[in-house]
């Protein structure tokens, strides 16, 4: 493959590659609280000049900032004409069959399209600007808190950050895998059960073997290094910055705006 | 199985979590039918202990959630329950059930965390996520008749995995065959 896969982490400098990820890990989650509350016009206008102003800040370029989501444009023209035209019997333009689009149909699509399009532009500005180890510490870091109750911080946050990873690693060759069974004639949009439980076994298989098989060699090599689960080195953390501090200041704000009055 | 080696298996069945639902969205309507997210929380309680399978369960969905914006964040607790549940009951039957049988094994796990996971999953909804909105038509229709495609698919589809895991040796044998002089 030529392309950079969606989500893999791009060097730079800017505003937001400097954030720390213990403020950035929170911040998205904060981000992603208020693009769910969002249904108005005026709230999805703040909320994507925000995208907007993050991208630019970011210095990754529209194209890699909105790549995964441009990939997915299928899914979403599916998931706008099922709430579309089955959301809602009321008021409806026309009824054939099943089908009944209406207002409310086509106002629930396109919230639902733009909830899980500005999701994804968070996120994979989040991962694009943030160093796989960064993630790793900042995870262990918030998560610290529960060795209290003997919950292994490390591992989880070593877990969590090698599955980050293999995201991109793996949804490439699940698409290829796709590819190579839709050639030798997989049926995968057939009306019929056999036929598409059939398509699917081929596809499931050979991708948790090919998983697997990556498994199986990084943690060969992870202990031919001698990683046995634990760090036995305690990184000391940085104070955050006051720009850490100016950037989870403009999320609240953000939150308040769309919970508050918009 | 080393702890280094469960830990990265782990962290591939939560990316699989996110990747599997994508692969199946070729498949119309492939979420609720198939529910391609339960096969590697399964698979990871079945391989790697229940500790494993659990944190599986809640980092799966959670991370799909937060990558792909699928399950919507309404429905996200319910579902990282029910996961959980399975990922925790699948890990704790390999433990206590040895009929060495490895099919009979699995078979076993699967069903009761399957039907366990559904039953937990049904409840936390009634009494927590949808309180005075849940009815038993309504469990038994969305964990039964509308994914039963998807429970078959993992019943037929689970052991041939960990069987064609265990023949290309990336998985150790249940019940290792005594070495040939």
């Amino acid at each position: 493959m030529n392309s950079l896969p969606a989500g893999m982490f791009v060097q730079g400098n800017s505003f937001i590659h400097r954030l720390d990820a213990r403020m950035k890990l929170p911040l998205l989650i904060g981000l992603i609280t208020a693009v769910v509350n969002t249904d108005s016009a005026a709230g999805y206008a703040a909320i994507m000049a925000a995208a907007a102003g993050i991208i630019m800040l970011s210095e990754l370029g529209v194209k890699t900032a909105l790549s995964p989501a441009i990939g997915m444009y299928p899914f979403f023209i599916f998931i706008f004409l099922m709430n579309a035209c089955f959301f809602s019997t009321e008021d409806t333009w026309f009824s054939f069959w099943i089908i009944h689009p209406s207002p409310y149909g086509v106002r629930q699509g396109i919230n639902v399209v733009l909830h899980v399009l500005l999701v994804i532009i968070f996120s994979n500005v989040m991962t694009c600007t943030t160093a796989p180890m960064e993630i790793t510490d900042a995870l262990k870091s918030l998560i610290s808190p529960f060795r209290i109750f003997k919950i292994p911080a490390d591992q989880i946050a070593m877990i969590i950050s090698v599955a980050i990873q293999f995201i991109p690693v793996l949804f490439e060759e699940a698409d290829m895998i796709k590819k190579a069974q839709t050639a030798r004639g997989a049926m995968f949009d057939s009306t019929k059960f056999a036929e598409k439980a059939a398509a699917v076994m081929p596809l499931v298989i050979p991708i948790f073997v090919g998983a697997f098989r990556r498994a199986d060699e990084l943690s060969m090599a992870m202990e031919a290094r001698g990683y046995g689960g634990n760090r036995k080195y305690l990184k000391k953390s940085e104070p955050l910055h006051a720009w850490d501090y100016a950037a989870a200041a403009a999320v609240i704000a953000l939150c308040l705006l769309q919970t508050v009055i918009l | 199985m080393t702890t280094v080696k469960k830990s990265i298996i782990t962290a591939v069945c939560i990316a699989l979590c996110v990747v599997l639902p994508l692969a199946f969205h070729a498949v119309p309507n492939a979420g609720p039918t198939y529910c391609p997210m339960h096969i590697p929380v399964l698979l990871c309680g079945l391989i790697c202990t229940w500790q494993y399978g659990l944190l599986c369960g809640l980092a799966g969905p959670a991370l799909s959630s937060l990558f792909t914006g699928m399950p919507p964040v309404a429905y996200l607790p319910s579902m990282m329950v029910e996961l959980a549940v399975y990922g925790t009951l699948c890990g704790v039957m390999m433990e206590l059930v040895k009929t060495k049988k490895v099919y009979a094994d699995l078979y076993i796990s699967l069903a009761v965390a399957m039907l366990g996971g559904r039953i937990v999953g049904g409840l936390a909804k009634a009494l927590i996520f949808a309180r005075g909105e849940y009815s038993i038509a309504a469990w038994a229709t969305g964990y039964f008749v509308t994914s039963l495609p998807g429970i078959i698919i993992q019943l037929a589809l689970i052991p041939s995995i960990v069987f064609a895991l265990m023949n290309s040796k990336l998985i150790p044998e249940r019940y290792p065959k005594a070495a040939k002089a």
